[in-house]
């Protein structure tokens, strides 16, 4: 039931999240590269709502896997394990993710010559 | 026949399985008259007491009520008994039947329904009334009008399977509850005399129940008299989700019932 | 199998779904180059600038917006009830799609033909 719950609130939380996302970064199309990215995520309030977006999108994305497996009539004993498995996943995912967000800082820029 | 309404050639596929002779199931054609009343079952009726007598289906009341004669007719899931054959000829005028799908069949067009009733057991479908303390009732419920329209959409179940069988989620998980059983505990859970709509809703509010649903659809299309398991998973979800709540409100209410 | 609208929404959603969960993987993965500094992360980028990846994306996008808008349209469910004009409602959220889709993936698609 938890699980399903929080799919749902991701699920609400991401229609912003990504409608957001997919407008500032790709709107209007052009060549992507470090200096077109930090236009935006030097400011550390594009850092928070980027952070908190990769959490809404892991949880959901992994609470989506698990319904999917769990469909499996052969998977359902396993249940405990894909839990645990998912929730190790996401934990690295969301570690490495918020790094590479936060590794988007100006003095990275200056640092290429 | 003292019919003298005129008939005309509908071409009839049955899919055949005799465990015993058949390596697997295949579809058998048969060319019938009908008129514009036969009916699917009139059909297999026809086929079996005329052309090929080990054709083997269920039925029995004929009138849409007793839930024997569910089949899969050109791909939905339907009763036969109250269907007539020339408003399902396809384009070719064929009229296609096949056992329920997803189900392990047993002969020609029945199947084995275990795991039907296994899961309709599993939410206890009768009711629990309120504890009487060991003594008789003292007096009739009294159960509001609103509260009878509420349970309409559940109550005319026939248990033909039409539903369960119609279900992507239970074709890929026998351990899914199902449309049929959760409309059931939905007619429960919500009848004022019931004591235990908590309990009723901890238990389809599991990993197998109202969450497992994907909301296909495919279970008010199939379902003979109209009902709506959809709904029902539906309204249980949001039940489920404050159960306590739910069963304290049920007990102020019985004081009065 | 049962072809019903239902069924064709649910498999979408299902297949648009698991594309995106392995997307987002690979996304998390080649995005943190930028731990490497802005010179790594401008190397792997130039490689995903290639016009192969460029109409990727666009289907990506719809990927995206259709999962998002059967989404919406699984909620809309959860809150009303739906039974009678369930049918239209799948149609309406189509047509939705496509429409969003194209004000969207025209300009990609643009963009990727022209070149860099």
């Amino acid at each position: 039931m938890r699980v399903f719950i929080m799919q749902r609130l991701t699920a609400v939380a991401l229609v912003l999240f990504l409608t957001l996302h997919m407008i500032v970064v790709h709107y209007p199309p052009g060549h992507l590269d470090f200096s077109r990215v930090i236009e935006r995520l030097a400011n550390p309030i594009w850092k928070g709502i980027d952070i908190l977006f990769l959490l809404a999108v892991l949880i959901h994305a992994l609470a989506g896997a698990y319904a999917v497996l769990m469909d499996v009539e052969r998977v359902t004993p396993y249940k405990r394990a894909l839990i645990g498995g998912s929730i190790i996943l996401g934990v690295v995912a969301f570690v490495y993710g918020a790094m590479t967000i936060l590794a988007f800082d100006p003095s990275a820029l200056l640092a290429v010559n | 026949m003292a019919n003298h309404e005129p008939t005309q050639k509908a071409t009839i596929r049955v899919q055949r399985f005799n465990p015993d002779v058949d390596p697997k199931p295949y579809l058998a054609t048969f060319e019938i008259d009908i008129t514009g009343d036969t009916t699917i079952l009139d059909a297999l009726e026809l086929i079996k007491g005329t052309l090929d007598g080990s054709l083997t289906f269920r039925r029995s009341c004929r009138h849409a009520i007793c839930g024997s004669c569910a089949m899969n007719v050109n791909g939905r899931n339907m009763l036969v008994c109250n269907r007539r054959v020339n408003a399902l000829l396809d384009r070719q005028g064929r009229v296609t039947i096949r056992p329920l799908p997803y189900l392990p069949i047993i002969k020609d067009l029945v199947v084995d329904r275990s795991s039907f009733w296994e899961q309709y057991l599993r939410v206890k479908p009768w009711l629990i009334p309120p504890a009487t303390n060991g003594g008789p009732m003292t007096g009739e419920y009294h159960v509001l009008p609103e509260e009878v329209e509420a349970l309409k959409m559940a109550e005319t179940c026939i248990m033909c399977g039409a539903c369960y069988s119609a279900c992507q989620v239970v074709a890929m998980n026998k351990q899914y509850i199902g449309p049929h059983a959760l409309l059931k505990a939905f007619l429960r859970v919500l009848d004022p005399r019931d004591a235990a709509p908590a309990e009723r809703l901890a238990n389809v509010g599991g990993e197998d129940g109202v969450f497992r649903c994907h909301t296909i659809f495919n279970c008010i299309d199939a379902c003979p008299k109209g009902l709506d398991p959809t709904f029902a998973i539906e309204t249980l979800r949001k039940l489920a989700q404050k159960r306590q709540a739910f069963e304290a409100d049920r007990l102020e209410r019985q004081k009065s019932l | 199998m049962y072809k019903t609208t239902g069924f064709i929404s649910f498999l979408f959603r299902r297949v648009s779904g698991v594309a995106l969960v392995l997307y987002l993987f690979m996304h998390i993965w080649v995005i943190g180059a930028a731990n490497g500094g802005a010179e790594a992360f401008n190397a792997r980028m130039a490689v995903l600038q290639a016009p192969l990846f460029r109409i990727l994306e666009v289907a990506l996008l719809t990927a995206v917006i259709y999962h998002g808008f059967d989404g919406i349209r699984l909620l809309i469910v959860h809150w009303f009830r739906v039974t009678e004009y369930r049918q239209s409602l799948f149609y309406a959220m189509f047509v939705l799609f496509v429409l969003v889709s194209i004000v969207g993936g025209v300009p990609l698609l643009l963009f990727a033909l022209e070149g860099n």
